[in-house]
C-alpha cells in the first residue's frame, strides 16, 4: 500500500505566490499593459460632474472605506481629493463608521503634510448612528466646537444649504447606497459622486443608470484612467509615486484562475482516473 | 506608498512597525501560525480600543458630558442619553429588562431608518426609472424584462414547504442556481479587491521598507 505524500508545491505555493507579485511589482511597466487604458465614459462623467460644480465649492467627503478594499481605492481617492482642491473647492469631512475614522485620521494627516491650505478643510469628525446619523446629517451638519473658518461658520448658518456637492468615499456598510437613501432624498437636488472598490459596482450600477449617482469611479482601471488625465498642478505633490501594477493584477488573477479550475479539474478527472482503474482490474 | 511621507524617527519607526507585522500576516500563508495569532489579536485589540477612544472623545463627552457640564443640566434627552450609555455599559450586572431598552432601541431605529429609507430613496425611484418607458429603446426594456424574470426566479428560489409542481420546481431550481452565479460574481469582484490589497502590501514592503525601485 503507498501512501501520497504532500507535493511540496503545496506549502510552498503561497510563497511562490507572493514572489512572483513581487517579481511583477519591479519588472518595468509597458503600455501593453495599462490600467489607465479604459472606457473613457465614468471618466468623462466624473469630469463633467466636477466641472459643473460652481467656483470654491463646498463638497461633503463622506469617508467610510473598508480597511480590506481600501487599497484597490486609496490612489484614486487621494487624486480625487487633490483634484477638488486643485479647482478650490473646500472639503468638509465626515465618517459613519470607525473603520472610516481611523482611515480618513490618516489621510487627513496625509494631507496636512502635504502642505494643503488647512482653511479648505474641516473635519466633522465621526458621527454613530448609522442610517439615523445620516437623517441627522441631512438636517445639518453639527460643526465642531472651536471649528472656525468659512466652512464652519457656512455649515453652521445655512447647513446642508452650504454644501455643493457629496463625494461618498464606499467600501463599508454605509456606503452610496445609504446616503442616496438616506440623506439625498432629505436635502434635495445634490450632486452626488462616489469612489468605491468594484466589489460595490453591482449595487451602484442602478443609481448611476437613473441618474441619482452623478459619476463614480468604481474599478481599479476607471480609478487609473482618471489620475492618467488629471493635472494637479502645485499639489502634484500629493500624487502616489508609484502607480499600481497591472502585471501584478494579470498574475495573481492568473493563479487564482488556476487555483480554482484545479479544483473543477481534480472533480472531474478524478472519476475518469477511477473508471480507468476499475477497466484495468477487469 | 502608504502616505507617511516623511524620514523622521517616527516615521521610520511606524515603517519598521507596519513592516514587521505585513511579514508576520504574510507568514501565516506559510503555515506559520502562533505569530500570525498574535498579530490577529493586536489587529482585534487596537480595533477595540480604537473604538472606545472615539466612542469616549467624540461621542459621549462632546456630546453629553460636555453640554450637561455646560449649563444643559436641564435638558432631560441629555441625562436620557447618559443613562441609555450607563445602562449598555452595565448591561452584564443590570436585569435584563434594563439592559434590553438600550439593544431594542438601535436595533428598532436602524430597522426603521434603513426599510423608510430604501423605500423612498431605491425601491421608487428605482421603480420610476425601470418604468420609464420615454425615451427607452428596445434593448433597455428587454433589459428591463430579464432582470425582472431573473427577480422572479430568485424570489421563487427562496420558496420553501410549499407545495410544487413541475414548473415550479425547475423555476425555484434556476433561481437558486442564478443565486448562486451572482454570489460567484460578487466573489470574483472581492478577490480583485483582495489581490489589489496583496500586492500593495508586497509594493509597501519593497517599496516603502526596501526602497526598491524608489
Amino acid at each position: 500500500m503507498t501512501e501520497r505524500r504532500p507535493l511540496l508545491l503545496r506549502p510552498a505555493a503561497p510563497a511562490l505566490l507572493v514572489v512572483a507579485l513581487a517579481i511583477a511589482l519591479v519588472v518595468p511597466r509597458t503600455d501593453a499593459l495599462r490600467l489607465g487604458a479604459a472606457d473613457a465614459v465614468p471618466v468623462e462623467r466624473w469630469n463633467a460632474a466636477l466641472d459643473a460644480l460652481p467656483a470654491e465649492a463646498t463638497v461633503l467627503v463622506a469617508h467610510d472605506p473598508d480597511l480590506g478594499t481600501y487599497a484597490e481605492i486609496r490612489p484614486t481617492v487621494r487624486i480625487a481629493l487633490a483634484d477638488l482642491m486643485a479647482r478650490d473647492a473646500r472639503l468638509a469631512f465626515v465618517s459613519l463608521t470607525p473603520e472610516g475614522r481611523a482611515l480618513l485620521v490618516a489621510e487627513l494627516a496625509r494631507l496636512e503634510r502635504g502642505v494643503v491650505n488647512p482653511a479648505r478643510m474641516l473635519d466633522l469628525g465621526f458621527v454613530p448612528g448609522a442610517e439615523a446619523a445620516l437623517v441627522s446629517l441631512a438636517s445639518g451638519p453639527k460643526v465642531p466646537a472651536g471649528a472656525e473658518g468659512l466652512i464652519a461658520r457656512n455649515l453652521a448658518t445655512q447647513g446642508t444649504g452650504a454644501i455643493d456637492a457629496l463625494l461618498v468615499v464606499g467600501g463599508n456598510d454605509l456606503g452610496p447606497r445609504s446616503w442616496i437613501e438616506q440623506f439625498t432624498p432629505r436635502v434635495g437636488d445634490l450632486p452626488v459622486l462616489a469612489i468605491t472598490p468594484t466589489v460595490l459596482l453591482p449595487e451602484i450600477q442602478p443609481y448611476l443608470d437613473s441618474g441619482q449617482l452623478d459619476a463614480a469611479l468604481t474599478t481599479p482601471r476607471d480609478g487609473a484612467a482618471y489620475r492618467e488625465a488629471v493635472t494637479l498642478g502645485s499639489l502634484e505633490r500629493l500624487r502616489e509615486p508609484v502607480e499600481p501594477s497591472a502585471l501584478g493584477v494579470l498574475v495573481g488573477l492568473l493563479v487564482a484562475i488556476v487555483v480554482l479550475g484545479q479544483g473543477w479539474g481534480a472533480r472531474v478527472l478524478t472519476p475518469l482516473g477511477g473508471a480507468s482503474r476499475e477497466h484495468e482490474h477487469t | 506608498m502608504n502616505g507617511l511621507f516623511g524620514a523622521e524617527t517616527v516615521d521610520l519607526v511606524a515603517t519598521w512597525v507596519a513592516a514587521l507585522v505585513t511579514i508576520v500576516v504574510l507568514g501565516g500563508l506559510l503555515g506559520e501560525r502562533r505569530l500570525f495569532g498574535w498579530s490577529q489579536h493586536l489587529l482585534a485589540g487596537l480595533a477595540t480600543g480604537f473604538l472606545a477612544l472615539i466612542a469616549v472623545t467624540e461621542v459621549i463627552v462632546p456630546r453629553l458630558v460636555a453640554p450637561i457640564a455646560d449649563g444643559g443640566a436641564d435638558r432631560l434627552e441629555l441625562w436620557l442619553g447618559l443613562a441609555l450609555v450607563g445602562a449598555t455599559a452595565g448591561a452584564p450586572w443590570l436585569p435584563r429588562i434594563v439592559s434590553a431598552v438600550p439593544i431594542s432601541l438601535v436595533i428598532g431605529s436602524l430597522a426603521a431608518f434603513a426599510l423608510g429609507g430604501a423605500v423612498i430613496g431605491t425601491v421608487l425611484p428605482q421603480l420610476v426609472a425601470a418604468t420609464s418607458v420615454d425615451g427607452g429603446d428596445t434593448a433597455s426594456l428587454a433589459t428591463g424584462a430579464v432582470a425582472a424574470g431573473i427577480t422572479g426566479l430568485v424570489l421563487v428560489g427562496f420558496l420553501h414547504g410549499v407545495p410544487r409542481g413541475r414548473v415550479l420546481t425547475a423555476a425555484s431550481s434556476a433561481g437558486r442556481w442564478l443565486l448562486v452565479a451572482g454570489i460567484g460574481g460578487w466573489l470574483g469582484y472581492l478577490l480583485l479587491s483582495r489581490l489589489v490589497l496583496l500586492l500593495d502590501r508586497i509594493g509597501f514592503l519593497l517599496g516603502d521598507w526596501l526602497g526598491v525601485g524608489r
